[in-house]
Formats: structure tokens, C-alpha cells, sequence
């Protein structure tokens, strides 16, 4: 072949390419394998040469066909039996399982900026006396769900309570803000807020001055990201939605109150019609009844069209800030005690094994049960907290602001889901090395619970045991499943491949 | 195997495309638009379940035109009974394979 083309450097590297995937490949499959990937790139390429279609997008396409081969060669890896059964022995193993829960816990702080909301729910300082500061809102005693109270009480609490040193009502939102045909992304949080709220929280202006009546406070986050750092903004125009505001005041870095996302507040006069949010600065030395029966008394004079003698929620900014701990502890009282009496059988199985004829042996499933229930039990409380509190950490916490009691729902179903599974996957590991039971034979019929089964033997795979599950298990022996341990003579069934 | 063998959406179109007579891994890329790290581990699979055979052709031929030996693959006879089945379950597939012979 007279005009034969020198082997192009595409060419060259796709055959690279194969080459290092080649290891991958079972020995006695190599040899033939290179041969096809070999010979197929190079027909590929004289063909598309001879017929004038070699041109770059081919070269991107052999290229990328060749990166193939290491998907080509981990199958044929993946299908020898020896990989398969080492890799489902590392898939049985309980560090397997321990290393899982440690993978999804360090994912959840990857995915939520290092446990932003843990962190700050755990070690985050308190603002100047806020050990003072009081939220006040609804919660409907059978409907549940937080609401804002009606607007007009803050007037009549500022006027009328002798024990509070100010209060503010906010109404909390998303919105469009722009700010020089500048748009924020994500529509953020727009806080509406009466002219008193900063002087609640006590904290002073960055820039500007906070409005007597009517103007817009944009916090630090918000200023950065809509006017990138520009001083002129105090006195210009953002536009909220439809409506154009004008900026009065920038707050410093350090304030962080609702939100750590950028939060515009709109101070305006809250007419009754609205329904607020309450932050109050309560004098010191007031007791929670009587704070409690002072404002309700002012409140129902206001509102007597409102029955909120029941509705009253009270939280202080540390009682805010600890809610998640304070639903995630009964969450997981409730469902260890649901799971006590549902899966009393599985618990008196479970009691069998640890029973002190091996201490050693006992000790360590002990341990393994209560690492394995912890570790999915702090996935559960810091993967919902982080979750639901993207976006704040007190009270009117939660994806929406204004769902709080959405987090308790999360933790209860999140903690019995993990009770339940922590029990019946203890039931179905080897009472000795607690791998995961391996090679089932079903004897009976699928369980009626989730994670149940009836009717099933199985067996260790490094021959430890057997555990034997009836098909039906009898009122007189809920205790059935039957764990028979296998002595040396079984072991040579169970050599494979370490 | 015929009777047990349920092939996905995916490895049907590629026994399809081996019935329609692309015999090469990089023929039945093209014609499936399928990218090599679905096709080949997809025909490794029906190999090993005696859906399709491979073979090498004749080295002799290949050394005379100064060129490397191909691999080729081949719808078995059990391939074929599958194929058929796979056809009825995925209407689509069945209609291209019409279109296709057309």
C-alpha cells in the first residue's frame, strides 16, 4: 500500500488508552480482547480516512469510543465469580455499613457548606441581651401550623404592656429585589417589619440610618451581592416586586438575625390586616405566665374577634435555636418505644445474642448495633436539620419560614424509619463475624411488615451459622427464629477466595 | 435461556442491530448511537448468555489485505427466539426493525 497514512496521534493514543485498560481484563480474556479494540480502532480510522470522514469531531468521537474500553474492561472484571463474591462480602461487612453512614454524613456536610445550621444550633453566640428577646407567634392547637398573629397587637403591646421594653412584628416573604437593573437570584428573603425592629434587636446602622417610617434596610449579604460593596446605595431605589423603595440604612457584617441568605427588610407600619411575627424585648426578671397572661389580656381587647388565649406560642432565642434538639429527643423516644412493642421478638432474638456464653462476641454486636443506630441516627437529626433550616436557624426556621413544625414530622419518621431498619439489619447478620446473612432460600412467603420476612434459612458466608426463620412463627414461641451455629466440620463448604 | 431472558430496552436494540447484520462492536456504535462503554459490555453479557456468538474471521484473508483480524458477532439461535420476544414487549423496536428491512 503505496499511500498507507502514518498512524495519526489520535490513533496512537486511543491504542494507549486500551492498553491501560488491559489490566483489567482477566488474564485469559487479554490477550483476545486487545486484539478486537486494536483492530476495531484501526478499521475505524482507514475506513473513515479512505472514505475522506476523518476530521476532528471523528477524532473526539474515537477518542472518546476508546475511553469505553475501561467500562468494557471493569465489566469483564466484575463478571469473574471470585470479584463478585469478594465484592459482596465487602458489601456484607459491618464496616461496610459503619463506612456508609460516615460517607452520607461527610456528603451532608459537603452539601450544606461543613453542617452550617448544627454548627450555628450548637456553638452560635447569642447577640447582645438576647437572652431577653421573646418570638411570639400562632400555632392552632389542633390544626398546628405557625401563622403571624394579626398586626394590630404590636401597636397595643408597645402602648399597653408594662413588661415589655419594645417589640416589632415581621412578615416574612420571597421576592424579586433589583437594584440598578440588577436582579438577586433565588428570590430572596424580604422581611416587612415594623420601624422598632432594629431597635428591639438592638443593633446599630453600618451606613445610613434606620427609617423613622418607611424605607428599605438591606443586610450585609444582601448589599454585596446586589450593589457589590457600593456606599452610594444608601438614598437610591431597590425595587421589591412591583414597588420601588428607597434605601435608608446597610447593617453591619456581623448581624445575622432570621436569615443567613441576603435579606432585604422593608420597614413599613403593619396595618391590622397583615398578620406579623413578634420579636419582643421582655424586662428581665418576667415570668413566662406572666408575660403570657399580660399579652394575651392585651391582645384579645385588640383582636377579640381572635381566640389567641390558646394559639400563643413563646420562644426565646436560645428555646429557637435548640428546637431541632428538643424535637429530635422525643422523636426518638417515640420510636424506640413503638419499636419496643411492635419488635419485641426481634429484641428478644437480638437479647439471645448477647447473651454472656461470649462475651467477646456479645460485647462487639453490642457495639456494632449502638455505632450503626448512632451513625444513622445523626444522619437523620444533621441531614433534616440541615435541610430544613437551609435557610435560618430560629424560630421561623424551616424551608418555609413559617412551617416549623415541619422538622418534627421529618425526625419522626426519620428516627422510626432507622429503629425499625437498625433492628431487623441486626437480625439479619451472623451472630459471630455480623456480616450480612448471605445465600437465602425462601421457604414461606414474603413477611407483611417492611423489612420483614417469613419463611427463610440462611447462611454465613464464612460458615459461622445458620439462622432459620419459620414460615409461620406460633403464639406459644414468638422467640422462633433459630440460630444454629456451624462447628469446624462445615468450614470447608465455605473456602473461597480471600 | 430463551425463556428466561428479559433484555432491557438497550441490549434489544443492539441484538436488534446484530440481526440487521452489523457484525462489528464500532459498526453497531454507529448504527445504535450508542457509546462503547454500553455496547460492548452489553455484548459480552449476551455472549455469556449464549445470545449472540463471536468469532474471529479468517487471519489469512485479513494478512493478504495487510490489515489487523476483526472480530464478528452473530445472533445465535436462542439470540433470535429473544429478539423476537423483545420485539413483541417493546412495540417501538419492532416497528424500527420493519422500517429497517423496508
Amino acid at each position: 500500500m503505496p499511500d498507507e497514512p502514518k498512524l495519526p496521534w489520535v490513533v496512537s493514543l486511543s491504542q494507549m488508552l486500551v492498553r491501560g485498560a488491559a489490566p483489567l481484563v482477566p488474564v485469559e480474556q487479554r490477550e483476545d480482547w486487545l486484539r478486537e479494540w486494536h483492530a476495531e480502532i484501526w478499521h475505524r480510522w482507514q475506513f473513515l480516512f479512505h472514505t475522506g470522514g476523518w476530521n476532528q469531531r471523528e477524532k473526539l468521537l474515537l477518542f472518546r469510543n476508546a475511553l469505553g474500553a475501561f467500562a468494557d474492561a471493569a465489566w469483564l472484571m466484575a463478571s469473574q465469580d471470585s470479584v463478585r463474591s469478594r465484592i459482596s462480602g465487602i458489601a456484607r461487612s459491618p464496616f461496610t455499613c459503619l463506612a456508609a453512614f460516615a460517607l452520607i454524613l461527610s456528603m451532608i456536610a459537603s452539601l450544606s457548606s461543613g453542617l452550617q445550621a448544627t454548627r450555628e444550633m450548637l456553638f452560635r453566640q447569642m447577640p447582645n441581651k438576647a437572652g431577653k428577646l421573646t418570638f411570639i407567634w400562632l400555632h392552632h392547637p389542633l390544626g398546628g401550623g405557625d401563622r403571624g398573629l394579626p398586626a394590630d397587637v404590636v401597636p397595643a403591646w408597645e402602648q399597653g404592656s408594662k413588661l415589655l421594653n419594645g417589640v416589632a412584628g415581621m412578615e416574612v416573604r420571597h421576592d424579586q429585589v433589583s437594584w440598578n437593573g440588577r436582579v438577586l437570584p433565588d428570590d430572596p428573603l424580604v422581611i416587612a417589619a415594623s420601624p422598632s425592629l432594629f431597635k428591639v434587636l438592638g443593633v446599630k446602622a453600618d451606613a445610613g440610618q434606620f427609617p423613622a417610617e418607611a424605607g428599605v434596610v438591606l443586610d450585609h449579604r444582601a448589599w454585596t451581592a446586589l450593589t457589590h460593596r457600593k456606599a452610594g446605595v444608601v438614598g437610591t431605589d431597590v425595587k421589591i416586586g412591583r414597588h420601588a423603595y428607597r434605601v435608608s440604612a446597610i447593617l453591619p457584617a456581623s448581624f445575622e438575625f432570621l436569615s443567613r441568605q441576603p435579606t432585604i427588610y422593608v420597614i413599613e407600619k403593619l396595618t391590622y390586616e397583615r398578620k406579623a411575627f413578634v420579636v419582643a424585648r421582655v424586662k428581665p426578671d418576667v415570668s413566662d405566665q406572666k408575660l403570657r397572661k399580660e399579652l394575651s389580656r392585651i391582645a384579645s381587647e385588640v383582636t377579640a374577634y381572635f381566640n389567641l388565649q390558646n394559639q400563643m406560642r413563646f420562644s426565646t432565642w436560645r428555646e429557637a435555636l435548640l428546637s431541632p434538639l428538643v424535637s429530635f429527643v422525643p422523636a426518638t423516644l417515640l420510636a424506640a418505644i413503638f419499636a419496643c412493642f411492635t419488635l419485641r421478638t426481634s429484641f428478644k432474638q437480638m437479647k439471645r445474642a448477647f447473651e454472656p456464653e461470649n462475651r467477646r462476641v456479645a460485647a462487639r454486636r453490642t457495639f456494632f448495633f449502638i455505632a450503626k443506630t448512632g451513625l444513622a441516627l445523626a444522619c437523620v437529626f444533621v441531614g433534616c436539620l440541615e435541610w430544613s433550616r437551609s435557610e435560618s436557624s430560629v424560630l421561623l426556621a424551616s424551608r418555609d419560614p413559617g412551617s416549623g413544625p415541619f422538622l418534627l414530622w421529618l425526625y419522626v419518621l426519620g428516627t422510626m424509619g432507622v429503629v425499625f431498619w437498625s433492628v431487623a439489619d441486626q437480625r439479619a447478620r451472623c451472630r459471630v463475624c455480623m456480616r450480612l446473612m448471605a445465600f437465602p432460600v425462601r421457604i414461606g412467603s414474603p413477611g407483611c411488615l417492611l423489612l420483614d420476612w417469613s419463611g427463610t434459612e440462611l447462611f454465613c458466608s464464612e460458615g459461622h451459622g445458620l439462622l432459620h426463620v419459620p414460615t409461620m412463627t406460633p403464639s406459644w414461641d414468638e422467640d422462633a427464629d433459630r440460630w444454629i451455629s456451624l462447628d469446624d466440620s462445615w468450614k470447608g463448604l465455605f473456602l473461597h477466595d480471600k | 435461556m430463551s425463556d428466561t431472558t428479559k433484555l432491557s430496552h438497550t441490549a434489544a436494540l443492539i441484538l436488534q442491530t446484530v440481526d440487521h447484520g452489523c457484525s462489528y462492536g464500532f459498526d453497531i456504535m454507529d448504527e445504535t448511537g450508542l457509546p462503547s462503554g454500553t455496547v460492548y459490555p452489553a455484548l459480552r453479557r449476551m455472549e455469556k448468555e449464549g445470545l449472540i456468538s463471536s468469532q474471529w474471521e479468517a487471519e489469512k484473508k485479513a494478512l493478504a489485505e495487510q490489515r489487523p483480524a476483526r472480530k464478528y458477532y452473530r445472533v445465535t439461535r436462542a439470540g433470535a427466539q429473544v429478539l423476537e420476544q423483545a420485539q413483541k414487549r417493546y412495540p417501538l423496536l419492532g416497528k424500527l426493525s420493519q422500517k429497517s428491512r423496508r
